[in-house]
This record gives structure tokens, sequence and C-alpha cells, in this order.
């Protein structure tokens, strides 16, 4: 301890007495934190904006249907509208909101093309209340009604079908009897989301789409959201408990692709921080080692001065612990700063043509993640003054004479 | 999507097997009508329609598909019974021989000789447009829709070659599941459908369909070379003719069966 209370003025001095090095090394210390820290809250935050655009355009955050139905989605596997219990389960607290669809696979006709989608019934007033998609219409209206007899298409399927709003589409599916209902409707809405989305789902009354293939009042599924601060698993569980015939699943089932894009990004992550992490750690420990290379003759000096080569490493040791220390605290400031800086959200919307494919949110809110914090900065402090050790040791077992020879 | 899945599956060769064919069985057919009595514009048309109705027919039939990447050219017979039955089957070039497309009422069964197998095609699959081809399925097996599910106006009378011409517009009925914002049909004296244009909902000419030749055959005036052309695509036409035909000739029943279309006799 003693010795530590010597040398710690002395080594304090010695970082001073090459400023440039030292300011060098600080700045590759703290870019590097700041970097890896900066990147791990950035990229959480996209993905946690991904999923929940992704979610709250259809899928919401679970979905009831009729057993059979996810496997092969056809008419003959429909539900009836929930009875008295299930309806008492959606309305608990613990569910934001819940809607009734009818789905089912079908073609869309123009003048000039027949494309293969998915026509979706609903009803607008619940609608509007689990889906993004009623608030992304860019011309025209959305639904009026249950009732409403207009389709809404998407951007892409408009131009892809070469019609346009007011003008007439033929819709097609399989009705009950198993022969082919086909009606005209009329555009009344266009919608702008993500391209498979635009491509794949054409939405019309929930009403309408019952009386267009003869099903009653059966509907293909009930989605519900929960509120954010919420655990999902308990809701499901008790949906389950109200709906036993029936498939009640959480979106972590329902979107599979989600479910392991959202546990990949994690990896991800981690992978990613892991390559910005060795890369940033090459950079610290080039300098640490030419910092200490350059200094073989100081240390036959030392040497030659009566300092054993323990002393010399515990100076050494006691540089890089001030240096890295300050690096790692001034990195970890900034990136601080940074996230403190984007708490209004990173707005992406400039670019959100481009990053549609990733189905990514246009604001993300990167967040402080703590752990991350202190368990990235330990690591860089530890390395930093590891690897300045083995250099230092192999300088400080040099007899003085040859050490001092090294020219410097 | 499972039911849906099957639209694409038909090769290349089956959706001109069932384009050309058909249509040139249809088509040509339902063209050759008696002179119109009746002067108002649905009865022109409801008279060419009526007459193709009881007509059985026996043809060979050249299709010719020109593209940007050149022309194929394939030959069909083809025999009809009334407007519900229809069997085409392909003869020219080797690659094409064999492939069949039966029609009985709303059914359509294609038979390929390489899978060795009947494929029924979805009721959807019917609206496609298909590769390939500028016709349609709508082209053979909806043809009767142009006069029960639209309303008929008559334009305007020409004389072409000596003969009189009634052009005649069909808008959609209200309600009916019709993409086509309207069709003018042109209609000689003497009943042959000189030419049908289609239009999308605003008035854009989609595609022309003409008959270039129209000499006796048969007993009968016969458009015997017939051009469809897709007006986005310049350039490009598919055109059939008619090599030779028999109309009123008796068809055996077994002709219009799936084993017959898997096993010719």
């Amino acid at each position: 301890m003693n010795t530590v209370k010597t040398f710690a003025p002395l080594a304090w001095r010695n970082l001073w007495r090459n400023p440039r090095r030292t300011v060098i090394t600080l700045i590759v210390v703290s870019v590097g934190l700041w970097s890896v820290l900066f990147f791990n809250s950035f990229l959480t935050a996209w993905g946690e904006a991904s999923k929940d655009a992704t979610l709250s355009l259809l899928t919401g955050q679970g979905q009831i249907h009729a057993v059979g139905y996810l496997n092969d989605p056809n008419i003959e596997v429909l539900m009836p509208p929930p009875n008295a219990a299930l309806t008492k389960a959606l309305n608990a607290p613990q569910i934001k909101a819940w809607a009734s669809r009818l789905q089912v696979p079908g073609v869309v006709v123009s003048e000039y093309k027949t494309l293969a989608v998915n026509i979706l019934g609903v009803d607008p007033a619940s609608e509007r209340r689990v889906s993004a998609i009623p608030d992304k219409i860019v011309e025209g209206r959305y639904l009026n009604g249950a009732d409403d007899d207009g389709v809404i298409l998407g951007v892409s399927l408009v131009d892809r079908l070469k019609t346009g709003l007011g003008r007439r589409v033929i819709l097609m599916s399989q009705n009950v009897d198993g022969s082919l209902s086909e009606q005209s409707f009329d555009v009344v809405g266009i919608y702008d989301s993500t391209k498979e989305t635009e491509d794949f789902y054409v939405f019309t009354g929930l009403t309408t789409g019952q009386k267009f293939i003869n099903v009653k009042d059966k509907i293909a599924q009930i989605v519900f959201t929960i509120p954010l601060d919420q655990d999902l698993e308990p809701t499901v569980a008790d949906l389950a408990q109200a709906a036993p015939d029936l498939d009640v699943r959480s979106w972590k089932t329902l979107s599979l692709f989600l479910a392991t894009t959202d546990s990949f990004m994690q990896s991800f992550i981690y992978i990613w921080l892991a390559v910005v992490f060795s890369l940033m750690a090459i950079g610290i420990v080039n300098t640490q080692l030419m910092a200490v290379f350059e200094r073989t003759h100081e240390f036959g000096l030392l040497r030659a001065l009566g300092m054993k080569p323990r002393q010399v490493l515990i100076l050494v040791a006691l540089e890089s612990t001030f240096l890295i220390g300050f690096g790692v605290l001034l990195g970890m400031v900034l990136a601080a700063l940074t996230i403190w800086s984007l708490y209004d959200g990173l707005d992406l919307s400039a670019f959100a043509e481009g990053l549609e494919m990733f189905q990514g949110g246009q604001v993300l809110f990167p967040q402080y993640d703590i752990g991350g914090f202190i368990l990235f900065s330990l690591l860089i402090w530890l390395m930093g003054i590891l690897v300045a050790l083995w250099p230092a040791r192999r300088a400080a077992k040099l007899s003085p004479v040859e050490a001092m020879r090294h020219a410097t | 999507m499972t039911s849906f899945g099957t639209i694409a599956l038909p090769t290349r060769r089956n959706f001109f097997s069932l384009a050309g064919g058909l249509t040139a069985a249809g088509l040509l057919i339902a063209i050759t009508a008696q002179p119109a009595l009746a002067q108002d514009a649905r009865s022109i048309l409801k008279g060419a329609f009526d007459n193709w109705r009881a007509n059985s027919s026996h043809a060979v039939v050249e299709m010719k598909v020109k593209r940007s990447n050149g022309t194929r050219s394939m030959t069909m017979e083809s025999w009809t019974q009334g407007d519900s039955k229809a069997l085409v089957r392909f003869t020219q070039p080797a690659r094409d021989a064999g492939n069949a497309t039966l029609q009985l009422g709303n059914s359509t069964y294609v038979f390929n000789p390489k899978l060795n197998q009947v494929i029924k095609l979805p009721a959807s699959a019917m609206t496609q447009s298909w590769m390939g081809s500028d016709f349609s399925y709508n082209d053979l097996s909806r043809s009767q829709k142009v006069i029960d599910d639209y309303t008929h106006k008559l334009l305007s009378t020409k004389s072409a070659g000596g003969k009189k011409i009634y052009v005649i517009e069909a808008i959609p009925k209200r309600g009916k599941p019709i993409a086509w914002g309207k069709q003018i049909l042109s209609v000689r004296s003497d009943g042959v459908l000189y030419s049908v244009e289609y239009f999308d909902q605003l008035g854009k000419r989609v595609r022309i369909m003409t008959a270039d030749s129209i000499i006796s055959l048969g007993g009968r005036p016969y458009p015997v070379v017939l051009t469809m052309k897709t007006d986005a695509k310049p350039g490009q036409y598919t055109r059939v003719t008619t090599k030779s035909a028999s109309f009123d000739v008796t068809i055996p029943a077994y002709m219009f069966t799936k084993s017959n279309l898997q096993n010719p006799r």
C-alpha cells in the first residue's frame, strides 16, 4: 500500500511528461467505449422499435383462432364470435384493446392483373385500437363501419393492379359451399405500410366480408393488445382459460419469425459489440504497447537507480489505471450525453423508404443500459491495464545496461 | 393460400394450350353468327352468341405468339359442343404435342403428358391473364357475360368492304364482378364479330382483338385470322389462324371426358 502511495504521484506525473501520447490514448479509449455503449443502446432501441412497428400493423400482442386455423387458414376453420366468458376476459383491464376479424385467402382482379391476396374483414371502430393501418391512409378514407362495402388497398398493390381510388376491383374467394364468390368492390382508400403488407392485405367491412363468403357471423380471429408495461404470458393464460376450445397465442408463437428475430437481435447486438470491442481493444493494446516499449530506456534508468522490477510494474500498472480509467470515464460521459441528447427520439423518417424492409420504427428511443455501461467499462479498464503489464514486465526484467542501450 | 397456390402450377405450355386452344375453339365459333335481324345493340350481340351455342365444331388451328424475343408457333386440334364443352389438343411442335385442355361447364382441366396428370384449374385461375399469350381465360369461358352483365348501346354504324358494321358499346352493370370499364364491339351485318376493344375504368384501351381475314369456311363467313394485341406491349401479339374447320358435326360423347383427356382414343 505504501508503494502505491509513493508511486501514485510519480505515475501521475509520468502521464503528463508526454501529454501527446496520453491524450491520444485517452481519445482512443473514450471514443472506443463511447461507440460500444452507444451502439448497444441504439441497436436495442432499433430492435424494440421494429418489433413494435410490426406488431402494431396487424399482429397485435396476441391472437385467438379456432383450433387448426393457423395450420391451414381456410374458410372451414372459422370460429363463432366470442361468447360471454371470452368477452368478459377480453374486456378485463389487462387487455388494452381487441378486435374481431375475418381473414380469408383470395384474389383481387383489376383490368390489368389478377393477384393473390389475403382479404380481411374488419370492424373499423375496434380495428383502429389494435392496428396502425387505419391511420396510414394516404388517399381516400378508411372504412366507415363494419358494413362498409368499399375496399382498402395498399399503395404497392394499387400500383401493381394499375387501379386507383374510386375505381372498382373484383375480389374472389372460396365460399362455404366450395364454389367461388366474386364481387365488385369500390376502392375507397389506399394505405401506406411495408411493401409486404401492402401487397398482401386488402380490407373491407367485417359484415360485408361475412356476406361475401356467406359465413354468417363467423370470424377468423380475435386480435388483442396489452399495455406496454405489462407481462404478456399471464394475459394469454387468462384468455386460454376463458376460451378452452380455442387457440390462444402470444405474438411469440404467432409470428415465429419475429420472435426469432427478436431473440436473434439480442445475440446480434452482442456479436456486433464483440466486433466493435475487439477493434477498439486492438487500438488500445497497440497504443499501450507502443507507449511501454518506447520507455524501455527509461525503465532501465529507473532500475539502475535502484528500483525493483516489481516496483516498475506497479508504476506502469498505476499509470494505466489512471489513464484508461479517465478514458473510460470520459467515454461513459460521452455516451450518456449522446443518449440524453436523443431523449426525444432519433427520427429516421428521412430514411424511411430505405429502411422499410427492416420494418423498423421510424423514431428510435435509445435507453440507458446501466448493466452494459458498467460491464463494458470495467472490461476495457481491466484490459487496458493488463496489456500494458506484459511489455512492462519484459522491460523491467532486462538488465539496466541492456535496457539503457535501447535508443528511444 | 393453398388453394390459390395452384395458380402458378400450370406451366407456360399449359397456359398456351388453354389460352390458344380454348380461345381458338370458343371465339372462332362465337364470332361466327347469322345476320342480325334485330337492330338494337343487345339483340345484335345476342344473335351472334345464340348461334354459337347451338353449334358443334371440329377445327385445326394454328396459334402464333409474337414476343420481343421471337415468335412461337403451335398447332392444335379442337372440338366443341354447345357453349360448355370444349377439348383442345396440341399437335405441333413436338415438345408441345399431347398437351390438352378440357372445359366442362365451369371446370377446366389441363393434361400434361410429361407429368401424365390431369390438373383441375381453380376457378380463380380462370381470371388470370397468363404469361406468354395475350388472351385470358375470360375470353373463352365468360363470353356470355358481355350479353348478360353489360348494358349495350349502339354507338354508330359504318361500312367496310361493302358490309355494314355496328359499333356497340357495352358497359358492365353496376355491382357485376367485372373489372373492365367498357368494351366496344364491332359486329358485321352478316353476324361476324369484327373487333372487340377492352377499356379500363378510366377509358384507356387495354387491348384489342381484330378479325384480320374473313372468308367463307364451312359454308359461313368466318374470321380465319384473329389477332389479340395488348396496348401496353407494342409490337407483340397473339394470332390464331384456322387452317380447317367443319361445323355442326356429330362429336361422340366420350370426347369430352377426363379419361379421353388423358388417354385419347
